[in-house]
């Protein structure tokens, strides 16, 4: 079982008239046990920066639907920016929790609480022949035969930025990579965005038969720094 | 000026090399370098399961400041935790022996950091420093 510990030592000789010495140790567990965390996202570094302050963005530090919710997850993030003025406004879903100045460095417990994902499912119908396609999420699928059931399995074969898949016989079923209401699931038997080439004019499509629209997640991590040129900051997610 | 420090530790043997993370910060006022914090809360309370708290009170802190903020579960049971809110939203559960340190803003009035047992009794300490707050006149 891997050991992981984190230990705060917070200390002032000056702030009250006798000297200030806090120390605690605690050894990060899975949630209710004793134990040990077994997965870590490394301590990563990166700086951030805008054209001009009027187009700061906001970074998603860790999207809570790549975890598990509703465990002992612990996020550790420090601004490293020497300059007193700059700060990181902290938020999850969309509360501030606070500002990271300078040197400043954070510790806390994190709920993962994610959204729903869009997913819709999309059947090869008609008569497909050899140079048809299907375009979705900039993905062009061409058709190699005349066979339905191959069809769907080249669509489920390609790597889609923003969805993953499924096939079955004809049928393809996405599911968006991350939670969130994007809008391309539009009903029940709706998407935006793809479009279908027929070249054999054969009624060849490619209907939405079912479809689910997505939320968004309640419990992303984003830092926003407070000044457009370039501050850095460092992170660590310990979790489940 | 007083000068507090923040120190962390973190190492584990869950990589395939070792990992060790230490850092410290001085907590300064907000945007200064050279004026330390010079107030702080602290206080010690036991929560029973399903009780509900706010243990810190954003309303009479100053806006957008850098208040740090202190919290341990000094429960002993693995069982046992309490989940942490910020202005009503869950940031995450704080088991038994678990602690945290986070900036405050306390960025409206209703900002509170609240607490809310979800198994046993939770013993839980904290400490708020900070930049100052208006009092109200007895």
């Amino acid at each position: 079982m891997a050991t992981t510990t984190a230990t705060i030592t917070i200390a002032s000789t000056d702030l009250l008239s006798d000297e200030l010495a806090l120390t605690s140790s605690a050894t990060l567990t899975t949630a209710g046990t004793a134990t040990g965390v077994t997965q870590a996202s490394g301590l990563s570094r990166k700086t951030t920066s805008a054209a001009s302050a009027a187009v700061i963005q906001a970074n998603v530090l860790y999207r809570a639907g790549d975890y598990t919710a509703e465990k002992a997850n612990k996020v550790y993030i420090k601004n490293t920016s020497t300059t007193a003025a700059e700060f990181y406004t902290v938020t999850i879903d969309q509360e501030p929790i606070g500002r990271l100045y300078a040197g400043d460095w954070m510790f806390m417990p994190w709920i993962a609480t994610s959204g729903t994902k869009e997913t819709f499912v999309v059947s090869a119908t008609g008569t497909v022949a050899a140079g048809d396609s299907w375009d979705f999420d900039g993905v062009t699928t061409v058709s190699a035969d005349a066979t339905l059931n191959n069809f769907a399995a080249a669509v489920n074969a390609k790597t889609y930025p923003n969805w993953t898949t499924a096939v079955s016989s004809a049928a393809v079923t996405f599911t968006a990579r991350y939670a969130g209401a994007a809008g391309v699931v539009t009903g029940t038997t709706a998407i935006t965005g793809d479009t279908v080439t027929d070249l054999a004019d054969s009624n060849f499509t490619m209907p939405i038969t079912s479809g689910a629209a997505g939320t968004r997640s309640e419990s992303d991590i984003t830092i926003r720094p407070s000044v457009h040129t370039d501050m850095t900051y460092e992170c660590m997610l310990i979790h489940e | 000026m007083a000068t507090t420090t923040a120190a962390i530790t973190l190492t584990s043997d869950l990589l395939s090399d070792a990992l060790s993370v230490s850092t410290t910060t001085t907590c300064m006022k907000a945007g200064t370098i050279a004026d330390g914090l010079t107030q702080m809360d602290t206080g010690y309370i036991e929560i029973a399961t399903g009780d509900v708290y706010d243990i810190l009170d954003a309303t009479a802190l100053n806006l957008d400041k850098a208040n740090k903020v202190y919290i341990c579960n000094e429960s002993t049971d693995e069982t046992y935790f309490v989940e942490v809110t910020v202005k009503a939203e869950v940031i995450g559960s704080l088991y038994a022996g678990d602690w945290m340190f986070i900036p405050w803003g306390a960025e409206s009035a209703t900002s509170d950091i609240g607490l809310e047992a979800k198994t046993g009794t939770n013993k839980i300490t904290y400490t708020l420093f900070h930049e100052g707050r208006t009092l109200t006149a007895s």
